[in-house]
């Protein structure tokens, strides 16, 4: 089959035309996070342009500070995870081939862990030697 | 036919096609939900950099001069200034969408004022936001 169906997470004939019942679920997702990151965001881009210009000492006292710190710790966790199936939704609307979609969904979802790992270690690190 | 398959390839081509993209004539609200998928794709990379920058930032010097383009060359403050204006606009996109989960914006005069908005909106923003930004150094 060169082009693939609708994956509905069912088996069985006529699946493809069924709902597996996760779509309310991806949607309200999306809004809850979505809320989240308003000020969460907001916040954020207020201190990543602040290191604009800055050298290694001088970004590293700002964004060491507990409020900014805290904030882009924040940020990351919700964002990582509002962008996972936000992706999710574009690989699913663009990506036919069940082998290749199935790797884009993997990676997706372990290189989005993988932002916020690092992402939040790197600002603890920075926030606790400061 | 009691045991047809709905999904049978045979059949696949007697299905109609939902009408693709290409068959609309652009309009404002279909571009900016173009630009809404676009921006939040602009932005998984820009997170992908600004991890890479904190990477930097705690590993030392050493590390962070070879990030510290991202704050520091033209290059980097253009990348930056669009990812700022993409989150801004991506954000209010998101508020414009929230709107729209209660009722409100819907009818042809409000989408097509909620799109301007948005617009017009994520680009004042980003300004006022690297405004607000030098001028607090």
């Amino acid at each position: 089959m060169s082009r693939s169906a609708f994956k509905s997470g069912r088996t069985g004939r006529g699946a493809a035309f069924a709902s597996d019942h996760s779509g309310s679920c991806h949607a309200h997702t999306m809004r809850l996070t979505a809320y989240a990151l308003l000020p969460l965001g907001v916040l954020s881009i207020w201190f990543i342009v602040g290191a604009v210009g800055k050298s290694f000492d001088g970004v590293r006292a700002d964004i060491g500070r507990p409020l900014p710190a805290t904030v882009l710790i924040a940020f990351i966790s919700v964002a990582v995870y509002h962008m996972r199936i936000g992706v999710e939704s574009i690989i699913d609307d663009y990506v036919h081939d069940e082998g290749l979609k199935a790797i884009s969904l993997a990676v997706n979802k372990w290189l989005s862990l993988a932002i916020g790992a690092v992402w939040a270690l790197s600002l603890i690190i920075v926030a606790a030697s400061r | 036919m009691a045991e047809a398959d709905p999904c049978h390839d045979s059949l696949a081509a007697k299905r109609p096609l939902s009408p693709h993209v290409s068959v609309y004539k652009p309009m404002l609200t279909m571009m900016m939900s173009f630009a809404h998928r676009i921006t939040g794709a602009g932005l998984y990379l820009g997170v992908i950099m600004f991890a890479l920058f904190f990477a930097g930032l705690a590993l030392g010097p050493d590390a962070f001069a070879l990030v510290a383009w991202i704050t520091n060359s033209l290059i980097g403050r253009v990348i930056v200034f669009l990812l700022s204006w993409a989150l801004l606009h991506h954000l209010l996109g998101g508020v414009r969408h929230a709107l729209w989960d209660r009722g409100l914006y819907m009818d042809p005069e409000g989408r097509e004022l909620a799109a301007r908005a948005t617009l017009g909106g994520g680009l004042a923003l980003t300004l006022l936001l690297w405004i607000g930004s030098t001028l607090a150094g």
